[in-house]
């Protein structure tokens, strides 16, 4: 790489850092001027919605297979159904996500075989 | 792995590290799949890795390296990452109330990914506040190091892993879309966040299907928060609680 191509990757490293830094500093101060309330209610209304609204935002850009046909649809439905019932039954992270991996991926190899 | 605990037996960066192991299941596929295009795309093994290591930020990462080996302007190319990591904006607020005044925390939210800040935001208000630094520090860095391991092996060997395991690109990364299952579940508390949540998930599956992926986060998030205001403003008063 030129030294302009690595100025360009500095550049988007640091500005990507003050993306993710210089908001945690403005509640931080936020947070200090509120002082005696609790964290979360010394928030915006506005964060505290926002914050699980792009939990689900980026779990629906994930939900999309990487093959966009029958098969794809089928072992994504099939893992989110997994990964949903044992959740409910467990309330715990780990195994829903292993239990989901291994449904989605228990579709997409009986269909490779299958073919 | 049960996250129901406030307190840990085990040191708490430990616990943060097995926790953020769902993550590699999404992380190392997508990172050796940018290793391989950045070697495509002319960049030595050892520039992608640096890339991975100082950017860390995954569809801004191709973004860059598509850009720049299409010939795009520089401060184009620059611009264009930082806009589709703005999103990241509303990621440390959201995580403030429970992170102390360490020095450290600043420089900690370099690790704050999408996937990091689901899983913070889930469990950090769980943890007692000596352990919340130890969590964060383990679970981010498992995931920084996954991404750029991923991507010097992609930028390595990308070509050889994808026809030694073909499927294995193909299965792995549902781990992704699972964790942020079991992370949103305990979030469907009532009609009116469950409508929220699934218009956000629902805008976004169909942003992502017309090609708008980067824009359909935030846009996807703001559509659930239009909804999550109309609701209260709209559902007649009877007396019960409805959030």
């Amino acid at each position: 790489m030129n030294s302009a191509l690595w100025i360009a990757v500095l550049a988007s490293a640091l500005g990507t850092l003050l993306l993710r830094l210089v908001p945690l500093l403005w509640m931080r101060r936020r947070l200090r001027k509120l002082d005696g309330e609790e964290g979360v209610d010394a928030m915006p209304q506005w964060l505290t919605i926002l914050g699980p609204l792009m939990i689900a935002a980026v779990l629906g850009v994930s939900l999309v297979p990487h093959r966009l046909d029958a098969i794809g649809w089928l072992a994504s439905a099939s893992g989110v159904l997994v990964t949903l019932g044992v959740w409910y039954r467990l309330r715990s992270l780990g195994w829903p996500v292993v239990a989901g991996v291994a449904a989605f991926g228990a579709v997409v190899i009986l269909a490779s075989l299958w073919s | 792995m049960t996250l129901q605990a406030t307190s840990m037996p085990t040191r708490p960066w430990l616990t943060g590290v097995r926790e953020a192991i769902p993550l590699l299941g999404g992380y190392l596929p997508v990172a050796i799949s940018f290793g391989l295009i950045a070697a495509q795309a002319g960049f030595t093994p050892w520039e992608a890795t640096l890339i991975s290591l100082l950017v860390y930020a995954g569809a801004s990462q191709f973004l860059f390296v598509g850009m720049v080996a299409s010939g795009a302007p520089l401060w184009l190319v620059v611009a264009m990452t930082l806009l589709i990591n703005v999103r990241h904006m509303v990621y440390a607020p959201n995580l403030a109330p429970w992170l102390g005044q360490s020095r450290w925390w600043p420089w900690l939210m370099h690790g704050l990914t999408d996937q990091v800040f689901a899983l913070a935001h889930h469990r950090l208000p769980q943890l007692a506040a000596a352990q919340r630094l130890g969590w964060y520090t383990g679970a981010a860095l498992l995931a920084w190091a996954s991404w750029v391991a991923g991507t010097a092996l992609g930028a390595v060997a990308g070509e050889w892993v994808v026809a030694r395991w073909p499927l294995l690109g193909e299965i792995m990364p549902f781990a992704l879309p699972a964790l942020f299952l079991a992370l949103l579940a305990p979030q469907f508390t009532s009609r009116r966040w469950s409508l929220a949540l699934m218009i956000s998930i629902i805008t976004a599956l169909l942003c992502t299907l017309l090609g708008y992926t980067n824009i359909g986060i935030p846009v996807a998030a703001a559509c659930g928060a239009l909804c999550f205001y109309a609701v209260r403003f709209t559902t007649p008063h009877r007396g019960g609680n409805d959030e």
